[in-house]
């Protein structure tokens, strides 16, 4: 066995786990308005519970009718009986594929009210992000009644079949609240000194555990470093003894988490190395006699195995690894560690959930579809007729599409112009830190591509007159986007994103980056991070920079535009262009600027294939860039919604 | 779930416009419309109207039976 810890037994108060891998809880926005479970919900988690861990957690569900802890529309319920029926639906699917259920509950506190205009704190602090709704001070009688909330929902959790509960008191939700210095400031017995802040949470273990008995554990959730140092946040002493308390108070096992959502520290970007908290859990671990887990950046096994092996923890969680692939485990397990779909901690999961929108997946587009078999999460029913498929672009949509149309039997042939596939992500994987593991996902997929049959043919330029003579039943066109090269530039030097990154060229002077896209930030990073003897103006249309780029990495790359001192020209363009010096027009009227050097960095669709391809009578596709130049959740699902057309 | 923009209500100010990662709502007859084709669903546009003409219709379990 090539990962003994992560494959041995393991113990959770008295039931016994077949594994050391805890799919961790996530909101998915799956579940119905109204807290019913749906059978979306249903489809996902038993997807997740066939990947092979050996616990399989629920969604967080809220336990008031009045919705004060629910933080997302499509948050999962269990304040009255009415919603057993659903609930018992996601336990038989787990239990019925070996694994332990655990259920979650979740008030979710000052991120809470989603359906109101409050929500509920220990004390009134500002929201720092503006999705959140104004706080109200949560008084004693609500604190009891909380309590009580807890109580009767995890009685609704054992009745629906679960095997065990999990309170969850992380990054801004009630109990964290209290928990959080920066959160609570009460002066009566919820308030004042770590154990006191503790007592909520403590009441709710103490309550939980007295109801379902003994052998139904009850784990929890808590923050081992909050991240919040800049707003008056609690020491990682104080974190470490919240954990102290809550095994005092009984808890079965003690999940670590890392930072609040207001935390202005990368936490879970791919700047952040994998395993870089693991030593939290390690401190947490050194005084427990539970069982200490934790997710955060564990996406490969090599660092959980050892994490294991060293004792820092006893259970890998993984959430976005298995949001992206919920076959991990069994992947991991058969020796097939290729074949695992790799997140890439873009977080458009996260973002889409704050957005009251369903959960999505750049790199799996089966997300949410798991129960629909056109969508072939568990392999395709054979195409109707077999076709001949030539896919012009080796990039993510291409090689998406290959892969999904030579799963369903068609033989598919994949252009490439260059040596090798990987289109843009190529370029990408080199603008800051961790953005190698861009890269992930084209190992992944040319994979998949050469185990469902597809010919590469890498070194292969296509003409419009070469694919119309081919004998093909289909053309799928995705060759990337083209690049907008302004006129006019004269003697200016004019370079692509790819000149910048892939050629090694670094202008001198004033350098004039036209577009404020994800690839013109992307360029401005990567010569910024490079160095060298110049200045960035980054000329923009729009009132907004980097709207495709995910907030989670915006903010470090606006950071870094500041550090740079690069001048950014919102709402601006670029009018002409005379000897050296560009004339750009903005809402205060018309700038000249001295310009030594151009980056092209707008793109637009694909043309060149139109000429000799309009009115042939073969099927002919466009996606990804060459459709309409976008980011790279776009170009996967593109690539795959014609991948099952075909 | 695609955003549903109210006509009478937006005032065609294009602050939705300038946040829509896949650039899938334009302005037309000074009212933003969505292109359903490359909308990627993100719910960015219904957080940005200044006026709340952009809703993101969440079903309930209620609403469909």
């Amino acid at each position: 066995m090539q990962y003994p810890h992560i494959f041995t037994p393991g113990r959770i108060g008295t039931l016994v786990t077949t594994n050391r891998i805890k799919y961790a809880a996530t909101e998915t926005n799956f579940p119905f308005g109204d807290g019913f479970v749906s059978d979306r919900e249903v489809a996902y988690m038993e997807a997740q519970a066939q990947g092979g861990a050996g616990i399989v957690t629920t969604q967080g569900a809220y336990m008031d009718e009045r919705g004060e802890g629910k933080g997302f529309k499509g948050m999962m319920a269990a304040y009255d009986d009415r919603f057993i029926p659903g609930l018992s639906r996601i336990a038989e699917v787990i239990k019925k594929n070996g694994a332990l259920s655990c259920f979650q509950l979740l008030h979710c506190g000052r991120e809470g009210g989603v359906d109101l205009d409050y929500c509920l704190m220990p004390s009134v602090v500002p929201q720092k992000l503006s999705y959140f709704k104004p706080p109200r001070e949560i008084s004693v009688s609500q604190i009891r009644q909380s309590v009580i909330d807890h109580v009767r929902a995890a009685r609704r959790a054992v009745d629906a079949g679960f095997d065990m509960i999990e309170i969850s008191g992380i990054v801004g939700y009630l109990l964290s609240t209290f928990i959080s210095r920066y959160t609570n400031k009460r002066q009566d017995g919820y308030g004042g000194n770590i154990r006191s802040r503790c007592r909520l949470m403590v009441e709710v273990l103490g309550a939980v555990k007295a109801e379902v008995g003994k052998n139904v554990p009850v784990g929890i959730r808590l923050c081992g470093l909050e991240l919040l140092d800049d707003r008056g946040g609690n020491t990682l002493e104080e974190s470490l003894e919240s954990f102290r308390i809550a095994e005092e108070a009984g808890a079965d096992y003690l999940s670590v988490t890392i930072g609040w959502h207001e935390s202005s520290v990368p936490v879970i970007t791919r700047d952040v190395p994998m395993g870089h908290w693991l030593w939290v859990a390690g401190k947490v671990k050194e005084a427990a006699k539970v069982p200490v887990m934790m997710a955060f950046r564990q996406f490969t096994p090599d660092v959980p195995e050892e994490a294991i092996a060293s004792g820092t923890i006893d259970f890998w969680e993984a959430c976005r690894p298995m949001i992206a692939d919920p076959g991990l485990p069994r992947k991991i397990a058969e020796k097939k560690e290729s074949e695992i779909i790799p997140c890439i901690a873009c977080n458009l999961c996260f973002s889409r959930l704050y957005f009251h929108q369903p959960l999505m997946c750049s790199v799996r587009p089966t997300l949410g579809h798991e129960g629909e078999t056109s969508w072939g999460y568990r392999g395709f029913a054979p195409a109707g007729r077999k076709k001949k498929v030539i896919v012009v672009g080796g990039g993510p949509a291409g090689l998406q599409c290959a892969a999904v149309a030579a799963q369903r039997g068609h033989k598919v042939t994949l252009w490439e112009k260059s040596a090798h596939v990987g289109g843009a992500l190529l370029l990408a994987s080199q603008v800051d830190e961790g953005a190698e593991e861009l890269l992930r996902p084209v190992r992944y997929l040319e994979d998949a591509c050469l185990k469902a049959g597809v010919e590469l043919r890498t070194g292969y330029a296509a003409t419009s007159e070469a694919l119309a003579g081919e004998e093909a039943d289909a053309i799928v066109i995705t060759s990337g986007a083209t690049e907008s090269i302004p006129p006019g530039a004269g003697a200016l030097p004019v370079f692509s994103p790819g000149n910048i990154i892939a050629g090694g060229i670094t202008p001198s002077g004033n350098i004039l980056i036209l577009g404020g896209d994800g690839v013109a930030l992307g360029v401005a990073v990567f010569l910024l991070r490079k160095g060298g003897a110049f200045n960035l103006f980054i000329v923009e249309e729009g009132a907004k920079l980097g709207r495709d780029v995910n907030p989670f990495y915006l903010w470090g790359y606006m950071r870094r535009l500041k550090e740079g001192k690069a001048t950014l020209l919102r709402g601006c363009r670029l009018l002409a262009i005379d000897g050296t010096r560009a004339r750009v027009s903005g809402a205060k009227g018309e700038t000249i600027l001295d310009v030594n050097a151009i980056v092209a960095a707008q793109r637009k669709p694909a043309d060149w294939w139109s000429g000799a391809l309009q009115g042939s009578k073969k099927e002919i596709y466009v996606a990804g860039d060459a459709k309409r130049p976008r980011r790279l959740n776009n170009a996967i699902h593109d690539g795959f919604r014609v991948g099952i057309t075909i | 779930m695609l955003p549903v923009i109210d006509k009478t209500a937006c005032t065609g100010c294009g602050a939705c416009i300038e946040v829509c990662p896949p650039r899938a709502l334009v302005l037309r007859d000074e009212c933003a419309c969505v292109e359903d084709e490359f909308c990627e669903e993100c719910g960015f546009c219904a957080a940005e109207c200044p006026v709340s003409a952009i809703a993101i219709p969440f079903p309930t379990l209620a609403g469909s039976v």
